[in-house]
Order: structure tokens, then sequence, then C-alpha cells
């Protein structure tokens, strides 16, 4: 049966040559694939190639420094196999397929083997060194996707903003959170439970303003690896999932680049060639909003005494140089740095003629972010054996400010008042990594590695001064930081046992000292794939995650005082053993897949804050406001996709279940959790209407969130030694999270228009503005009606459901250079 | 401070251009019984039952005493009459039962009073001022310094309050008779630090202030001594006179009255949840579903009502001297 396939091969992050590139290479009787490696290695290129077309090819080449079409030539002239250099893709083909291949009905389709179209910018894009090359009949995986920078950009989004995280939620078994946020709650998980990474090193905040905006810039990433169900064993440290985001290379071809401007946000990419041997890529982002509010400010001040002024943007700079070594060897230095900055300034004067008055100034200033800088070497040992070394630095941080001077005068003196505050927490991690990629035979790839982190975490510090007529009162809170040495080495094996079984086998495991005590954990993961027939594989996984870090968080929003902490003191660390089964079926051409996916997982040791952890004050230590508990989850996915043509896209549906049980909340009772949403529903249609314009659409349905309601109330207690009574109403306390919200729709709706010079996105955010139900408030329902005597005022106390987020235009216009 | 919320009004345009509608929801709701109650040591102990109701009962709201409730009071696992005064470390215990709405029950210790002494205080006349020789003012002043040894080996809770003397009681009707009158005037709460530990990073970040809260543990003096810094601005004594006044020495009897109470865990708690709720940042985010929603922090067995203990220390810082001085230096 013919069968397409594109696979791409690529290597992790390297250097570039022109397009007049040479090569050195020997290979006696090698698999192609491996040779493959080396000349992307040295190149840069990109195979394209259906996975059936290399089978049992093997090659032997002897090159000096020669030019890559000769190499290649050489190569390919025993085979059946001839190739074409198209940009930078190599794309091979079988030669008595000839003339099967159609030519391209347009500029802008390539037509490969009869099979699948692809557009040249899909092409782009899906170059990768994504190990989700293949389509999911063919690895043992569950549960795992490859989105494409291509698929995020499709993706419509709040602001027109590409998202990431964004472009995630569309997947089943993925639950955004709270409205219109970047947050992600993965198979009935916590937000904090997915190990967010940017070329393979951790990234702890991954929002900017509130959680509105992801940190990751779509405008330079190539693609995203994303796990939930089956987990390789490189990965651990979270319960949930792992994203793996991957960053382009710098161009080769010379300086290229993009400049998009949006309604909030602009950016600027470029890239391009240094020399022969090295290049780099730069991109900026930063949002406008400290621009677009000058005007409602200066309008605010002319209607006030109080004179306001603020200040908030947010920022993310990559910039990453890759340099070519040798054949054997390269490397890449790279940095990224996103932050968010607010500052405001409320100055209130208030002084009459005689200087007799007051003037008090009020500053606050929150910045938090955060900082990746790393070094990477990839070397090949031989064809077969290959590594990546990495040392990097990530950090994040928080910083937050409050400065208060009040000053009285009364024209002879001055009496000062000083009112200062400022806490920071951060946490700092120094890793040095490992991973190696081996192939001893055609049907097995082993991929091993260790690494060592050394943690610093700053989970909370404050200061308070208080100057009162020179008088200093200060006052620090008793949180002291903590230093952590983690250790993980892992190993697995993608085994294809025959053309029917494949089998990924591994194991995880993971040390974390801290505070005199060594935690560790044994994480196994096992997956197993099998086809019946060409077109149906069914698969079945477990897997154990442990995660020894964790995010405390008040709110739903992200915000700088959230703290990354460590498990310490009586705490376990938190681990999650989950099973999935999966069935998968694609069409011959590859066009349409299908699948679903079921899984179960156990959470156990998960921390969350207890009942009415907020009376404990901040000086209190943290862990005192938390409680251990565990938690389930259980669900099935079911996922119709169309992979090619004009119209691609995908229907996907997850009924689920969440829950959690804590020993310090709710009683000690079972509940659901917050996200627990029975039935989600996502559509998502790409229409590729000619070359220059497209159609995107995206809608979303799901059972409402749940939610604490509280219906009763009960008198407060009059206490109050100044001798006032005062009459209050508390609410009595209720199940936690004991109401569903409404059902929760929406439509996105997004359209690119291209020109010569770049693109137009139009995009609508809740198209046919349905204000979706967020929470519930107590609330009062005033009225007036006329009576004889006159109008009567009435206010009845009601509930009120809390509705958010109206239909959100956007433009945006990049220009490509 | 309220300004910072209106920037984020303004930060946060789109988000918050929500709409909200009146609905009733479709949930069970059985109302229980709430008890409520101040324990001061020394003094007899009263007890409110009143019962829960839906929230959008307003018959509820009016009328929710219970009266076939039968209260009793244990103090020291010894069941007490009406007319038992409470002493420092006992153990009450309220238990009410209702044939309507069930039984509810809680427990509280009297705490030890902490050992206080005042340290110092000034009290100064910083202005004055008349209209229409008739009203005279007197803008008072006052810094104090209180020290608390705080008792070893407990969590302790306090809350300072202040008062002042003679009470003054004026009716509209009194308003243009010659009188003297005294108000105590305003609590500076950012002179004393302490009065905002309670403060969250997240309230912080949202501009809440300690306004109107006094209350604080001992967690940073946990053992040992602190030294509070009051001060009073503002307080003013007021000369009403029509012609017909007659300035004596007892109308110059004025002046404060700083209470320091060591007070039950429970009491620090709901002082604490108000505080969260009416100016914290919980209660508004709450109701737009970005963080969990609180409910009214209990101690009763049935999740309403709060049964509270104090044990207080008093001074009292007279004014008269300080009056006599300016009025007749003037």
């Amino acid at each position: 049966m013919k069968r397409l396939l594109i696979s791409l091969l690529g290597v992790l992050c390297l250097a570039y040559l022109a397009t007049a590139q040479n090569v050195t290479i020997r290979a006696v009787d090698q698999p192609a694939a491996s040779v493959f490696r080396s000349i992307v290695e040295q190149t840069g290129k990109n195979f394209v190639y259906s996975s059936e077309l290399l089978k049992d090819i093997r090659v032997t080449v002897n090159a000096e420094n020669k030019p890559l079409k000769r190499v290649l030539s050489e190569m390919f002239s025993n085979t059946t196999i001839e190739y074409k250099i198209k940009g930078n893709n190599i794309v091979l083909k079988r030669k008595k397929a000839r003339s099967k291949v159609r030519k391209p009905q347009s500029s802008t389709h390539a037509t490969i083997a009869n099979k699948p179209v692809l557009q040249p910018n899909m092409l782009q894009e899906l170059i990768v060194v994504s190990r989700l090359e293949s389509p999911a009949v063919e690895t043992a995986e569950i549960g795992a996707k490859k989105v494409t920078a291509e698929e995020v950009r499709k993706t419509p989004a709040l602001f027109g903003e590409a998202d990431v995280i964004k472009a995630l939620h569309t997947q089943p078994g993925v639950t955004a959170g709270a409205e219109g946020m970047a947050g992600m709650y993965v198979h009935g998980g916590n937000a904090d439970e997915n190990l967010y990474m940017l070329d393979n090193v951790p990234l702890y905040h991954v929002n900017h303003f509130a959680g509105l905006f992801s940190a990751f810039n779509a405008d330079i990433i190539r693609y995203i690896d994303f796990f939930k169900s089956s987990m390789p064993a490189k990965y651990d440290g979270r319960l949930s999932s792992f994203m793996d985001v991957r960053l382009q290379n710098g161009g080769v071809e010379g300086h290229h680049g993009t400049a998009r401007l949006g309604l909030t946000s602009g950016a600027f990419n470029i890239s391009g060639p240094i020399g022969r041997k090295t290049s780099y890529l730069v991109g900026l982002r930063r949002s406008w909003y400290d621009v677009l509010s000058v005007p409602a400010l200066a309008v605010y001040n002319s209607k006030n005494e109080e004179k306001t002024n603020f200040h908030y943007y947010f920022m993310d700079l990559n910039a990453k140089v890759s340099h070519r070594i040798s054949d054997k060897a390269s490397g890449f230095v790279s940095v990224y740095f996103g932050d968010d900055l607010f500052k405001t300034q409320i100055k209130d004067e208030d002084f009459d003629g005689d200087f007799n008055g007051s003037v008090e100034n009020e500053k606050y200033n929150y910045h938090w972010g955060n900082l990746v800088a790393q070094a990477g070497l990839n070397y090949r040992f031989k064809p077969s054996l290959s590594s990546e070394f990495t040392a990097a630095y990530t950090r994040y941080f928080s910083r937050m400010s409050h400065h208060d001077i009040y000053k009285v005068s009364d024209g002879t003196s001055v009496t000062v008042t000083e009112d200062k505050n400022y806490t920071d927490n951060n946490i700092n991690d120094w890793i040095f990594r490992g991973d190696f990629d081996w192939q001893p035979a055609d049907n097995s790839r082993i991929r091993f590695g260790a690494n060592y982190v050394r943690h610093s975490f700053l989970p909370s510090r404050t200061t308070r001064l208080s100057v009162v007529d020179d008088r200093r009162t200060e006052s620090r809170d008793s949180t002291w930081s903590y230093g952590a040495n983690e250790f993980n080495a892992y190993i697995e094996d993608d085994w294809k046992v025959s053309d029917k079984f494949r089998l990924n086998a591994g194991v995880h495991a993971s040390l974390f000292n801290i505070d005199g005590m060594t935690k560790h954990a044994i994480s196994p993961r096992l997956s197993i794939g099998y086809r019946p027939i060409e077109n149906l594989a069914i698969k079945a996984a477990y897997s154990r995650t442990a995660q020894y870090v964790h995010q405390l968080t008040q709110s739903y929003l992200s915000l700088p005082t959230d703290q990354w902490i460590p498990v310490t003191g009586k705490f376990k660390p938190q681990t999650a053993d989950k099973i999935a089964a999966g069935a998968y079926w694609q069409t011959d051409n590859g066009a349409f897949a299908l699948s679903v996916e079921g899984y179960y997982k156990w959470m156990h040791n998960l921390i969350d804050y207890r009942d009415e952890y907020y009376l404990k004050p901040p000086l209190e230590m943290w862990n005192a406001r938390l409680t251990q508990g565990k938690g389930t989850a259980k669900g099935l996915d079911f996922k119709f996709e169309k992979l090619y043509g004009k119209f691609t896209g995908h229907i996907s549906y997850s009924l689920a279940w969440a829950d959690r049980t804590f020993a310090d909340k709710n009683g000690g009772r079972t509940y659901p959790a917050r996200f627990d949403n029975r039935h989600t529903i996502n559509v998502l249609v790409n229409w590729n209407i000619n070359s220059k314009v497209s159609l995107n659409a995206s809608w979303t349905g799901h059972s409402g969130n749940r939610f604490t309601l509280l219906s009763q109330v009960w008198e407060g207690p009059p206490f109050d030694d100044s001798d006032r009574r005062v009459e209050t109403e508390a609410p009595l306390r209720a199940p936690v999270n004991n109401y569903q919200l409404p059902f929760y729709h929406r439509l996105d709706l997004s359209c690119t228009v291209r020109n010569s010079r770049g693109y137009w996105t139009f995009g609508l955010y809740n198209a046919y503005n349905h204000l979706n139900v967020v929470g519930i408030k107590r609330g009062y329902k005033d009225t007036s009606y006329l009576t004889p005597n006159g109008y009567v005022f009435d206010s009845q106390p009601v509930f009120k459901k809390v509705k958010m987020l109206p239909i959100i235009p956007s433009i945006s216009y990049t220009w490509e250079f | 401070m309220g300004v910072l919320r209106k920037i984020y009004l303004l930060l946060f345009p789109l988000i918050f251009a929500g709409c909200t509608e009146a609905f009733m929801p479709d949930i069970d709701t059985k109302p229980v019984l709430c008890l409520n109650s101040l324990i001061t040591a020394g003094e007899p102990i009263e007890v409110s039952v009143t019962h829960t109701w839906l929230y959008t009962d307003e018959e509820g709201s009016r009328n929710n005493q219970v009266h076939d409730a039968e209260v009793s009071i244990y103090a020291n696992g010894t069941k007490v009459g009406d007319d038992y005064l409470p002493q420092e470390c006992d153990r009450i215990r309220i238990v009410a039962e209702s044939p309507t709405y069930g039984s509810a029950e809680a427990e509280v210790t009297v705490p030890v009073s902490a050992p206080v002494e005042l340290v110092n205080w000034d009290a100064e006349i910083t202005g004055s001022w008349n209209w229409n020789k008739t009203e005279f003012y007197y803008w008072i002043g006052l810094r104090a310094k209180i020290t608390v040894h705080d008792p070893a080996g407990i969590e302790n809770y306090y809350n300072f309050s202040y008062k002042g003397f003679p009470k003054n009681e004026q009716t509209d009707d009194d308003m243009d008779k010659s009188q003297v009158l005294f108000n105590p005037g305003q609590f500076f709460y950012e002179a004393e630090p302490i009065f905002s530990e309670h403060i969250s990073g997240l309230d912080e970040i949202s501009g809440s202030s300690s306004f109107g809260f006094t209350f604080f543990t001992d967690r940073q003096f946990s053992g040992k001594q602190y030294t509070l810094n009051i001060q009073l601005n503002n307080a003013f004594f007021e000369i009403i006179d029509n012609g017909d006044l007659v300035l004596t020495d007892d109308m110059l009897d004025c002046g404060f009255i700083l209470i320091l109470s060591s007070v039950s865990q429970s009491y620090y708690n709901w002082s604490n949840y108000q505080w969260n709720v009416e100016n914290g940042i919980l209660g508004d985010l709450g109701e737009i579903g970005m963080v969990d929603p609180v409910w009214g922090y209990s101690n009763v067995s049935t999740g309403a009502g709060v049964v509270a203990a104090q044990a207080r220390v008093s001074y009292t810082i007279n004014l008269k001297d300080l009056l006599k001085s300016e009025i007749s230096g003037q």
C-alpha cells in the first residue's frame, strides 16, 4: 500500500551555511537516515521524505569539503531515490514514481509522491527536530502532539495575539481555566503541573499581563512538542504535561525577518548568517499599553485634582547565535528575557496660599519576569550516536515595592510620614545536562541522559519601613531562602519490535536534596503500539511523574505574587500515576485521522491552600497555609482531524472527571476540581481560500467551571470595642465547588490576507458576543416604582451571574523582509 | 489607595467590560443555628442565637431570631448559670438546641491579659481656632508607646482600641447649646507597622491598606516584648459658648482611653476575615471567579457565628491639665 508520510529530520538547533554549501562526510553502507543527520548538522538543510521511502536504503559516501549537490548525487547514485533541493529543504522521491508526480497546481503548492499537499510555508515550519515527526499510527506514544508555528498563528486568539498556550487549548483534554487567560489545566491537573521548556530549559513564569498572554513569541517559534498522556522518559518534574517550545534557528540565506504591528503589541524579528559558519536570530516583542494609556490618563488627570501616572508593558527578547565548529560539532548560545513592569505614581497636593496643606506622593512598582541563558554543544560521536550538552541558567523574579510619602505643612514646619514596603521572591536554577541519542539498529533508538540542577528559592521576603516624624520602625518577615540539589537520569528505548509492534520503555530517576533531606522518585514509563492493519494502531501506556517544586497562587490570574516553592519539611513530592489507552486510525493518504484516547490518573501528595488559609498572616511560614492530599482524573478524548488540503482542522470531544481530597479542605471530603468540565467540544477550521487569503475559526464549548456558591448568610457578631454596633452579614460555608456555572461557548475568527510585502491579520474574539459566566456574586437589584405618595425605591438581594469578555476585534500587519 | 483600583479598571477595560444578570440558582439550602458571643473576663456572658437564611430571602434577613432555642453554658466542663462571670483561662463552651434548626456549639478559652505598660505618652495642642467668638476648637495630637510583654509558649492575639471620654451624646436639639465636647480624633494606622502584618502580597498590589484593622499577633515577638507606636491625630476639644457658659475644671476633664485586649484566636480570625472581604482583594476577585470565594469565618459547629473572648487592659490619658494650660494662656 502506498502511503505518504512526511518525515522530517533536523538537528538540534544548529548552524547553517549559505546556498553554496560544502559538506564533509564519510559513510559506508550506513542507514540513509543516519547520514542525513550529519548533512543537516552541516548545512542546516532539512530532508523531506516518506518514511517508507527509506526503508532498507543504505548509502555509501566519501566526501571531503564537497558541494552538497555533488554529495547528494553520489549518495543516491545507486539507489532508487532522487532528490531536489527546494529552498532549505531536500525533498526525496522514488525515481520510478516520477511519472506520477503532479506538477504543483499553483506557485504556492507542491505535491510529493501524489500525496498530501504541503504549502511552502508549512514545509518551512515543519522543519523540526521534533520526536513527534511521525503520525500517531506509527508511534507508540499516546496524547502527544507536535504543534507547528503555523498552527499557532492560525489559531484565533484574544487581541489577535498568536499564543502558544492558547493554541493548545484546542486540544482535547486541555482546559483553559479562567476566561481569556493563558492558563492550562491538562487532564484534571493544576496549572503548575505543566513543564514549559524553551529550547530544552525550563521556564517558570510563562505569562504576561496577569495571564492574558503567554511569554512565548509566536513569531519566532518553530514548533512545540506537547505530551499529556504517555510521557517520554526524558521529561519529569511535573505531573500533567510537558511542553518543549523550540525556537527557529538563524537564517542562512541572507538577512530576513518580520516586523509586526498589532493593537496590543509589536514585534521585530531578524535572522541571518554571520560569515560561513555562524548564524543569528533576534526576536523582540513589546506591548503598547503604556503608549495607549497616555490619552486615557490625560483625560482622567484633567478631571481630578489627584494626578495619576501609570506605566505598564511586557516584553520578550530572544537572541540566539549558532556556530558550526566542525562536521561533528556545533554550538549555540541563547538568551531569553521576558518581563512585565507596572509602575504607578499618584500625587495629591492640597495647599492654600500660605503654604498650609499637604502633599502625598505614592509610588507602586512591580517588576517580574524570566531570564534564561544557555549554551549548548551538539556533538556527533558517530552517525548513530549524537549528543547535546547544555549549561543553562534560568531565573524567575518578582519585585514589588510601595512607597508613600505624606508631608503636612503648617507654613512654618513640615511633618513627614513615610511608608515603604518591599517584597521580592525568586527562583534561580543552574542546570547542567547531557542528552544522548543512539540508534544501535534501524529498529531501535535509545535516548539517555542526566542532568544536575542547583535550585535557589526565595519564596517571599518582605521588608516594611515606617517613618513617622523621624521615628523609624522596620520589620522583616521570617521567610528564608532555600538551596536544593536535584539530580535526574533517564533512559528510554523506542523499539520497533516488528512491523506491527512498537514499544517505548524507559525510566526516569530523580533525587531532590533540601534541608538535609533527600527525596527521590523512580518514574517508569511504558507505551506499546500495535498495528493490526496499516491504518490502525492500538496503544496502551503507563507513566509515573514526580514534582518537587510547585507554584503557590491565590488566584486564577498570573500575578507577581505567585511563588515557586520547593517540597520541604513534612511535605512529600507530588506524584501521579497514569494509565492510558487509545486507538488511532487514518486514511490511506494520511489526510484524515481519527483517534480516541482514555486515561485514568491518580495524583498523590497534591498541595493546595487549606480552608481559610488567608487568615494566616503572610509572616507565617508559607507552608502553614497549605495542605496535602490527593486527586483523581479520568476521561476520554476523541479527535477527528483533517490534515491536508484547502480545509484543515479538527473536531474534538472530551468526557472528563476530576476531583480532589485534602485533609484540611472542604472538611476532608472529596470535591470536584474547579475545572472539572464534564463535556468539552473544540472545533478548529482553517480554510486556505487561495494563496493570499485564509480564514480560521475556532469554536469551543464546555460544561461550566465549578464554583463555590455561598447561598446562605448569617448575622455577624457585633464586636467592636469602640461602642459602635456593627451590623454585618457573613456567608455560610458550603461544599467546595458545589455549583456548576452555565455551559461555556465561544467562537473566534481570524482572517489572513497576504500581499507582496507581508500579511494582514484580522480577528474577532468571541465573534457572536456571547458573554460567558465567570462567577456568581451576591448583589442587589434596585427597582423604583411610582405610588400615590411618590416614587418608592427598593433594593432586593439577588444572586448575579458575572459575565465577561465581549466581542473583541483585532488587527495586525506583519511585514516580511 | 483606591486610585490604584481605578487604574486596574483602566488597565483591564475589556475584562471588566462585563455585565451581571440576576438569577436564582437551583440549590438546596437548609437553615442552621448561628451563635454569637463576645466573652469578656469579669463580665456576664451574653449569647445571641439566630438562624441562617437564603441570601435572597429578605424576610430571613429581617427576622432571624430563634425563639425556641435552649442555651447552655459550660465553664471548664461544668454547666453554669447566667450570672457566671468568666475568668481568664476559663474554657467556655456554649451549646444551643432548637427543635426547628437543630443544635450548635462552640468553645473558646478566655485569654490571659498580657502584661502591658504605657511607656510614655505625649499630647500636644496642634492648633486652635474659633468661630465668631462662640465656638472654640483646640486640636490635639497624641503619641503614645505601649509595651506588650507577650506570654511565652502560646500563640497570642491582640487588639488595640481607643475611645474618648466623656462620652458625648449630642442630639440635634443640643447643637446650639453652650457646652463642651471632646472628639478622640482619627487613628493613624501607618504609625504602627504591626497593624499591617496581615496584608498579603496580593492585597498590597491591589492597594489595600491597614485602615480599620488594629489586630495583631505575637508572631514577630513571641515570648518577648513589643512596643506599639500609637498616634491619634485631629482630636479636638470644642467649647460652644453662647455667652452663658462658665468653664470649670471639671468641664476640662476629658481625654483618651487606650485599650489593649488579649483576644481569642476566633476574635482575631473574624476581624481578619472582615478586613479581607471589605478591604482586601479576595472579596473583589472572588466575585468574578478569579479566586475561590471566601465564607465567613466561624468557630461554631454549624459554620455560622463566632464565639470569642477577650481580656482587656486600659489606660486613661487625661487632657485636663493640657487644656487648662492652653486655655488659661490665651
